[in-house]
């Protein structure tokens, strides 16, 4: 099957929009959030005109019908990630999960001296847990450099690294360089010293199959928005025998078997963590993307993505005072391209762009540490998508070379 | 101040001449030209902590000060040429004013001028930010 990439595009109305200033939208901020197809809006606006209700814990049919969806949801959710829904915990997106995993797993398991590995990598949201885990527990914090030549781990700086610890946390992608970590071995080196691995997938799953069972980490965090899904809504997936080792988190309505004067008990499973009203509308949403993006083969997605990313920075490496930061044109990237020019600010060149009807991003997105490494205070990223075109990208090139020449 | 507008008369002429701009993308060069002849630039050698402006996505720095006729000066420093530039105009709109005038303006000049970036609600944007603190500085010069 060839993607039929103006079908696709014909599901999402917003790509059809202009801007104030009557350009046609170019939407190349896909790595921040990526646009939803008309089925999942529907979802969502269909549970709120026709089953909009609390779930679980009554006796109507409005409450029957949004648990249904809800569990439904789940399992669907679950199976495209292959795996079963009782290692599926909802959260908010992968900010949530990975505190999720540092507050009912970490907190649980960890205790002074105890190592966390996180990488140069990371964003904020598998740093900052860790390092507040650290205050609170006394934990050790270890981070694994990248080689800035060529933008991947120091895999011989990770195998030291991962010496007793008892945690492993790495991004599968990075959204700043596009860069795919080698999470397979990742995880095969450190489930070999004994420690547990988290996986941030929250921009590794809009690019490639996640197939939680098969690649065997102990925790995985993904975010629905960045895959088609609403925002407000994600998962972590964990291990039966790792879920086992984690305590409550959140607490309150739902998560409870009972509770009294006395105390309180706990349901067991992924329900102890799933504390108050679900989010339902989001759920039911996200459920409908994953449908949605099941009809594609996702190593054609990925391809399609890699080749207009590794185009685009072909391209861009050609204009004067260009410079790449990650490595686009590698097979395993993914549709970021992050870039400074020389002589325009990051911010400045932003807004040029916008004029110009390309949407991209700037600033530190979110990984400062990753940016000292990188001895920047920001970039500018374009990433591209599935609904994106060699089209658009010949266009933002020639656009950025008129603004260059213009401006600089 | 003039009319219901909040900027000093003196500002017309430049708000005028962005207003004769062709297009956003003239408008830009225009500010990129006035980032370049900032009545009172500040160095980068006196960038530092205590006069960043914070919460913005660019780097921006702003000393507020009263010259020795009484009248207000904002010196300031940007790394983007869009908020270097507005923190000209800026300059040229309130330097020499009296520091209660500052302290009342609103930044609907740049909206005038047809930036209309600069007014965006982005908890990125680098102008609004920076015109606040040019404000809040101002009433404290009172």
């Amino acid at each position: 099957m060839t993607l039929d990439i103006e079908a696709i595009r014909a599901d999402f109305p917003i790509l059809a929009r202009t801007l104030p200033n009557g350009k046609r939208l170019v939407y190349f901020d896909n790595a921040a959030t990526s646009q939803k197809p008309q089925c999942v809006i529907d979802a969502m606006s269909e549970y709120y005109e026709h089953y909009n209700s609390n779930a679980h814990r009554a006796n109507h049919t409005l409450a029957d019908e949004a648990t249904t969806a809800l569990e439904g949801a789940r399992n669907r959710i679950s199976s495209y990630f292959g795996t079963s829904p009782d290692q599926m915990i909802y959260t908010s997106g992968a900010t949530e999960a990975i505190n999720l995993a540092a507050y009912a797993w970490a907190r649980e398991n960890l205790s002074e001296g105890d190592v966390v590995v996180l990488t140069e990598m990371e964003h904020h949201a598998d740093i900052v847990p860790w390092q507040q885990m650290s205050i609170d527990k006394g934990i050790e914090v270890r981070y694994v450099p990248i080689d800035t030549e060529s933008f991947t781990l120091d895999m011989n700086a990770f195998e030291v690294a991962i010496e007793g610890a008892s945690l492993v946390c790495v991004v599968h992608t990075s959204n700043v360089l596009g860069v795919r970590n080698p999470i397979e071995k990742i995880i095969e080196m450190s489930h070999a010293t004994g420690a547990r691995v988290l996986i941030d997938c929250a921009q590794g799953a809009p690019h490639e199959r996640i197939d939680f069972d098969s690649l065997g980490a102990d925790f995985v965090a993904i975010s629905a928005h960045k895959m088609a899904g609403p925002t407000g809504i994600g998962c972590l997936l964990v291990r039966v025998d790792a879920m086992a080792e984690m305590g409550p988190f959140m607490t309150g309505g739902s998560m409870i078997k009972r509770v009294s004067t006395e105390g309180s008990t706990f349901q067991e499973g992924h329900a102890m963590f799933e504390t108050g009203t679900p989010r339902l509308a989001e759920a039911i949403g996200w459920g409908a993307a994953v449908e949605w993006l099941d009809q594609f083969d996702m190593s054609e997605v990925h391809e399609h993505i890699n080749d207009i990313a590794s185009w685009t920075a072909s391209r861009m490496r050609e204009i004067p005072g260009i410079r790449i930061y990650g490595d686009p044109e590698r097979e395993d990237s993914s549709g970021a391209v992050s870039f400074l020019h020389e002589d325009i600010q990051s911010q400045d060149l932003a807004l040029l762009l916008d004029e110009g009807g390309f949407a991209v991003r700037t600033g530190h997105h979110c990984a400062q540490p990753l940016m000292d490494a990188l001895g920047v205070p920001s970039t500018n990223r374009a990433s591209f998508w599935i609904y994106n075109t060699m089209g658009e990208a010949e266009s933002f090139v020639q656009y950025l070379k008129e603004i260059i020449d213009r401006f600089a | 101040m003039v009319g219901s507008r909040r900027w000093p008369e003196h500002l017309d002429a430049v708000v005028e001449e962005f207003q004769a701009c062709f297009d956003a993308m003239e408008r830009y060069e225009l500010l990129f030209s006035y980032a370049k002849r900032h009545p009172s630039p500040l160095p980068q050698e006196e960038w530092d902590d205590d006069n960043q402006v914070h919460g913005c996505q660019s780097r921006a720095h702003v000393i507020c000060s009263v010259d020795e006729n009484g009248g207000f000066l904002l010196r300031g420093g940007a790394d983007a040429q869009i908020v270097q530039g507005l923190m000209a105009v800026t300059a040229i709109a309130v330097n020499g004013m009296g520091p209660a005038d500052v302290a009342g303006m609103e930044p609907d000049y740049a909206e005038e001028m047809g930036i209309r970036s600069s007014l965006t609600p982005s908890r990125a944007n680098g102008f609004l930010n920076m015109f606040k603190r040019v404000t809040e500085e101002a009433a404290l010069l009172l």
